[in-house]
């Protein structure tokens, strides 16, 4: 019933618990101290009655591990539970949601030293990651069949998934594109925006005349596009807008124009 | 003792599932949750870092021998800022990641499992640890650090703020990985493997899991204690007079006992390489295993923190620094009687078995002096000797590692690598390593300081110190070497390495190199020794089953 896994360590725990009680009554615990942890009486002196009383601990909660996986043996654990046979574990399909996850997790440490806004970012982030890593992880493990399983966590993710990430997108690009005309000059936000017109519409127009077009070159195109926006906008946000025109308004109403962006 | 009485007539099912299919391109690398491409991230990057680190190591030790003509950092609070970054990335960049890469790619084979427990968290693990370590170099580049020697000002607070949640960031990845690797021996052993048969470089990790799991959280309350005090009030560490208090929080994780926490994993490497080496069983298995878990205990030293009281007269302290000697004089005793006991081949010894007598000498060394250390006539606290020791435990686990990655290259790359690079590299490192260890260790019985940035004037320690600083660049010059020899033979894959060039005992040596994705294209036989590919032909008569 017992595995010697259990045995040896569930000994070694009853030996240090034995130890780090005998230990406290010997240097100096009193009452029942040492025997409930300090909390009727003192238990002698703390490092070597806190180290043997954790090395115990320890050493029990891996009795408990080993016996509950008796051991790791599948036959002792098919007896135990009354079956022919214990199921193969499936193995973890491959995910980009623990990378996901620890740039999350960096973003939150970065911002935890820089801005707030920072935070929050890495802790939608991880709070993302951590929502479609356990939805991965149940659906692995809802069926017998990969494909099956597939199917089901599209069916589950793919309605939440695809308006999230088109707004993201749609929310990104616009926020760059915005910083990019808040700081080209006038004319040069005019050119930008119909650049990014007729790019937007060359894309679609591309696809409506050949939809048997490579998805990987539409994909590739859009890529290179979004990629350019966003990088164009960070390089605008970080150099600041354009001084814009004022307009002074007068005593008597009248109102003067001052042209500062040229 | 047989725990089941009656055996299931088939107790793990015929067709196990389908694996995850071969994986190429970057994506594949960023999203894997096969254990063999997250182990050859860890080694990678920890290769990288131990080049990166030791060339550091190299200019402290020049800048310390010679600090009136060298002013490689240009002052005090650089030279500190570099120090600190030295011995703490040693540790928790370099040797952790190292050890960490090796068990999440070797471990798992030599359980006889199909993959690593918890391969997602595992992938989290490496890419955290990447981020981290990244975060904690350049913080402490652009004037961050463990502390500043002057007072911390305010611009120094962020980049020292961001170095702290770096290093934090570093420790919580190195746990998460150390958690998979533990929970991979506990519960993904093949049949008829119980914890007395588990290969003892699997054993080794699985004891050093633990004993980090135990301590480590406590450098994590640490890290965050300070973090409070560096952000959440005045500024406490910008007194010349306190700001030092940050590094020395944290110093206990760099000092005994618990430096010796990251070489536990040495004995597990020792007591792979030797037997396959003397093609014999390993002598008194059973006792080298429990030799590895009394390392583990006397290498427990989050109880120990001098900053907050002081145990270095503590009878804890002394026993767990007397203690140490025991398991390693054991293990290293068991190896010689394996090699004496075993056949003796005629042709040059491998590279590995030159890294792990390598090791072994330098363990022995650490522990030696740490015992001296402890002793308090001898009055070492303070003194140079806790650098030498630090040396000598941390080059001690590197020399391991690197022996690790020589003994196991053809699971790693699909080949060999070449043998007489490693003889070289871990000569060189052995040699380097001697004279960098052993000549601050002698110092320390001069009185020289533990951080020394000046002429002491002595015509003892001054030379030590060129010594030390001679060592320290042969280390560099043999790590650089070892790193080309890795990468050349990881690009070209040598198809003469076989699945067992060593004629190995375990259980990974029963799979084709490079190994296949899910590794076991059959189910392991019943394991009934530790030397599973020894005894493979003979039954089993024990019963000893769960």
């Amino acid at each position: 019933m017992f595995t010697p896994g259990f045995k040896f360590f569930f000994g070694l725990a009853m030996g240090l618990v034995t130890a780090a009680v005998v230990y406290g009554y010997s240097t100096g615990g009193d009452h029942v101290g040492p025997l409930v942890w300090g909390w009727k009486g003192g238990i002698g002196d703390h490092v070597g009655y806190v180290t043997l009383m954790g090395l115990g601990v320890v050493a029990g909660l891996i009795a408990i591990a080993l016996v509950m996986y008796r051991d790791a043996d599948p036959a002792a654990q098919a007896h135990y539970a009354g079956v022919d046979s214990i199921a193969p574990t499936t193995p973890a399909a491959a995910s980009h949601w623990p990378v996901v996850a620890a740039f999350g997790a960096a973003t939150m440490a970065v911002g935890l030293v820089v801005h707030s806004a920072v935070f929050v970012v890495g802790l939608v982030l991880c709070a993302i990651a951590a929502i479609e890593w356990t939805i991965d992880a149940w659906a692995d493990r809802a069926t017998g069949d990969p494909v099956a399983n597939k199917a089901l966590r599209d069916r589950v993710m793919a309605p939440i998934e695809i308006p999230a990430a088109g707004a993201i997108a749609a929310g990104v690009m616009v926020l760059a594109s915005s910083r990019i005309l808040l700081n080209a000059s006038a004319n040069g936000a005019v050119i930008f925006a119909g650049l990014l017109a007729v790019v937007i519409l060359g894309i679609g127009t591309l696809y409506a005349a050949k939809p048997k077009l490579s998805k990987n070159l539409i994909a590739g195109l859009m890529l290179v596009a979004g990629v350019a926006v966003i990088a164009g906008g960070i390089v605008a946000a970080v150099d600041g807008e354009r001084e814009f025109e004022r307009h002074e308004v007068h005593e008597d109403g009248a109102a003067d124009d001052t042209h500062a962006d040229e | 003792m047989t725990m089941t009485e009656s055996q299931p007539a088939s107790a793990v099912a015929d067709n196990p599932p389908a694996a995850p299919s071969a994986a190429h391109g970057l994506y594949d690398w960023i999203s894997t949750t096969d254990h063999k491409r997250i182990g050859r991230i860890w080694i990678l990057v920890s290769m990288v870092l131990l080049v990166a680190f030791t060339v550091l190591g190299t200019f402290v030790g020049l800048e310390r021998a010679e600090p009136a003509t060298s002013g490689f950092f240009g002052g005090q609070n650089s030279y500190f800022q570099m120090w600190t970054l030295y011995r703490l990335g040693m540790v928790l960049l370099v040797v952790m990641p190292l050890f960490i890469g090796l068990a999440t790619l070797v471990v798992p084979m030599q359980v006889g499992s199909t993959n690593i427990a918890f391969p997602r968290a595992a992938l989290v693990a490496v890419w955290s640890f990447l981020l981290g370590a990244g975060i904690t170099i350049v913080s402490v580049l652009v004037g961050g650090g463990w502390g500043a020697l002057d007072g911390v000002t305010g611009d120094e607070a962020d980049a020292i703020a961001l170095t702290l949640v770096g290093t934090g960031m570093v420790i919580g990845a190195l746990l998460i990985a150390a958690i998979c690797i533990a929970t991979t021996v506990v519960s993904l052993r093949t049949p008829g493997m119980n914890l007395m048969r588990v290969p003892l470089f699997a054993w080794s990790m699985l004891v050093a899991s633990a004993v980090w799991l135990l301590t480590l959280p406590v450098a994590i309350a640490n890290l965050i204690l300070i973090y409070v005090d560096l952000r959440g009030g005045p500024l406490t560490f910008g007194d010349p007079e306190a700001s030092g208090a940050i590094y020395a929080q944290i110093a206990w994780l760099v000092e005994q006992p618990q430096i010796y926490a990251f070489a536990i994993p040495v004995l597990g490497v020792i007591g792979s390489v030797v037997p396959a080496y003397a093609k014999t069983r390993q002598a008194d298995h059973a006792l080298m295993v429990v030799m590895v878990g009394v390392f583990g205990f006397a290498a427990i030293g989050g109880w120990s923190q001098p900053f907050f009281f002081d145990s270095t007269e503590d009878v804890v302290f002394v026993g767990f620094g007397l203690l140490a000697v025991v398991p390693v004089l054991g293990v290293l005793g068991g190896s010689l009687l394996t090699l004496f006991r075993g056949e003796k081949p005629t042709d040059r010894p491998p590279a590995h078995l030159h890294g792990a007598l390598a090791a072994a000498v330098l363990l022995f060394g650490a522990v030696a002096s740490g015992a001296l250390r402890v002793i308090a006539p001898f009055d070492l606290a303070g003194t140079s000797a806790i650098t030498g020791i630090f040396n000598l435990v941390v080059f001690s686990a590197v020399a391991a590692a690197l022996t690790g990655v020589w003994f196991w290259s053809p699971k790693i790359s699909g080949g060999l690598v070449a043998a007489e690079d490693g003889r070289i590299a871990l000569l060189t490192l052995l040699t380097g390593a001697t004279l960098l260890g052993a000549a601050d260790v002698v110092a320390g019985f001069y009185a020289a300081p533990d951080l020394l940035l000046f002429e002491t004037g002595s015509d003892v320690v001054d030379p030590l110190l060129i010594a030390s600083a001679a060592g320290g660049f042969m280390i560099a010059g043999g790590m650089v070497y070892a790193l080309g020899g890795f990468l050349v033979s990881f690009r070209s894959t040598n198809p003469e390495a076989g699945a067992d060039p060593w004629d190995g005992h375990s259980l990974e040596w029963s799979i084709s190199s490079p190994p296949p994705v899910a590794n076991f294209v059959e189910p392991p036989a019943r394991v009934v020794s530790e030397s599973p590919l020894l005894d493979s032909s003979e039954p089993d008569t024990d019963g000893e089953d769960a």
